[in-house]
């Protein structure tokens, strides 16, 4: 037991670790995805195309196959970044496409006689943007948004491959050298449970307000 | 110049429709299409699904882009000017300003679900029309009292009835006091029971003198509160007069099969 609680500063450094790179990844992801995924549900064809296929492309490769490349195949063109810049840079290709794809989807989904009717009553597209479009968009893109900063505190482990402390390589290293391990791997899944449960909650109901 | 002040003496029409064309893709849906609406006047029109009725409407407030001819709303080309190398589209402000005289009811409502009743109404008012927020409030006030509605000022759409919801609906249209209100089968998704008080509430408006152009199958209907019925059959008109004349005695013949179809229909000729 008191190994245990020996061990919990250096659990709760990689925790902090895992919380700093989901938020950044997060942040980064809304700044680049928002913008995209408007010009995916409203721009023309030739701005929509690239996007279009960047979301699909980063979608359909696996994560740790991003991670990898930015860490070790980017040095190749002379790009070397440190482990904890290039994991956020390859999380967030992933999550910003995932941004792109909902966003696009929070527009889409609302429904046509929405723009007509704004349209109807002499509203210009800014209004009819900023007035009817957007705040619909936001009670849309809301639950998936929720659930996808679940997704990415989760998938942050894996920025562990790359040598960071985060709370997965804490967790290996304390039991690499304490050799207790079902206790430690208890509690590091009830560290994930303890930030990811309160999100789902929130996701189910904001869900249940708005859809 | 001079044709266009002889026509302004003579009382220029509200809306001024001529040789109006529209297709989609390889459908010719309207093939010259002629109509003008005098100031106060109410113009039904009824035809046969497929007959570009909805349509017609839609362009009128150019939600639907029309190809040729031409629609004026008190002189102005709706939805393109000339230019040097002839006419070009209109950008999106003045449309935006053209479109609010023109103001349109739908089918399903197309309430906005994220604003209260109020807000609705409100929201053009602000925007389109240059009020303050305390007289657009008390604007939408009034015309929700109006539409009988007084009780659901601050009630979100999902919290009201289909009958509730178009006489919002409505309301919202009519408060922006547009030169002519357009109004599409309004009461074609509503339950049988809740027609009647939309249908009151239109009434209403036009005894006041608003022009108005309503799509509807509400024969009965049309045949009591409209000045004008036309009927359009394959992207054409085929009869524009009045109500009287056309479920008269001798229909014309297509007008005839089309009415045939509404069982309960009795056309009363008086």
């Amino acid at each position: 037991m008191a190994t245990l609680i020996q061990t919990l500063p250096f659990l709760v450094d990689g925790l902090l670790t895992t919380l700093l790179v989901s938020a950044c990844v997060i942040a980064l992801s809304l700044i680049v995805g928002l913008p995209l995924g408007c010009v995916l549900a409203f721009g023309p064809l030739w701005a929509r195309a690239p996007i279009r296929l960047y979301a699909d492309f980063v979608r359909g490769v696996p994560i740790l196959v991003l991670l990898y490349f930015v860490y070790y195949g980017l040095p190749a063109i002379k790009l070397n970044l440190p482990s904890l810049l290039a994991a956020i840079v390859a999380l967030t290709a992933f999550k910003s496409a995932q941004i792109i794809e909902i966003t696009r989807g929070s527009f889409q989904s609302i429904p046509t006689g929405q723009t007509e009717a704004a349209k109807a009553i002499g509203l210009t597209l800014f209004d009819r943007f900023t007035h009817v479009l957007a705040p619909q968009a936001v009670r849309r893109f809301l639950p998936p948004f929720v659930n996808s900063v679940v997704d990415t505190v989760k998938g942050s482990s894996l920025v562990s491959l790359l040598g960071i402390v985060d709370l997965m390589l804490s967790l290996q290293q304390v039991i690499g050298r304490t050799h207790v391990a079902l206790p430690l791997y208890l509690i590091g899944a009830l560290m994930y449970f303890a930030i990811n449960f309160p999100l789902s909650a929130l996701s189910r109901r904001l869900e249940k307000r708005f859809v | 110049m001079a044709e266009t002040d002889a026509r302004a003496a003579a009382g220029t029409p509200v809306i001024a429709i001529e040789g109006l064309t529209k297709s989609f893709g390889a459908n010719q849906v309207l093939k010259g299409v002629d109509l003008s609406v005098g100031k106060g006047e109410v113009v039904a029109i009824i035809g046969p699904s497929g007959s570009g009725k909805t349509t017609l409407l839609r362009c009128i407030n150019f939600l639907e882009e029309y190809d040729g001819g031409s629609i004026r709303i008190d002189g102005t080309e709706v939805g393109y000017r000339d230019g040097a190398g002839g006419r070009k589209r209109r950008g999106d402000r003045e449309l935006a300003a053209i479109r609010v005289d023109a103001a349109m009811v739908f089918q399903q409502f197309n309430l906005f679900p994220h604003l209260t009743a109020a807000e609705n109404i409100m929201l053009g008012l602000m925007k389109s029309r240059g009020r303050s927020k305390a007289e657009a409030r008390a604007i939408a006030e009034k015309w929700l009292a109006r539409v009988g509605l007084a009780a659901k000022v601050d009630a979100l759409p999902s919290q009201m009835s289909g009958g509730q919801q178009q006489r919002v609906g409505i309301a919202r249209a009519v408060a922006m006091e547009p030169k002519v209100l357009l109004l599409d089968e309004i009461t074609s998704a509503l339950d049988p029971e809740l027609v009647g008080e939309v249908l009151a509430v239109v009434q209403e408006l036009a005894s006041e003198g608003r022009t108005m152009i309503l799509v509807t199958h509400e024969m009965a209907f049309a045949q009591e509160v409209a000045d004008r019925v036309v009927f359009t059959d394959q992207g054409r008109i085929v009869i524009d007069a009045p109500p009287a004349k056309v479920f008269g005695e001798q229909p014309h013949e297509r007008l005839r099969s089309f009415l045939s179809r509404f069982a309960g229909f009795r056309p009363d000729p008086a």
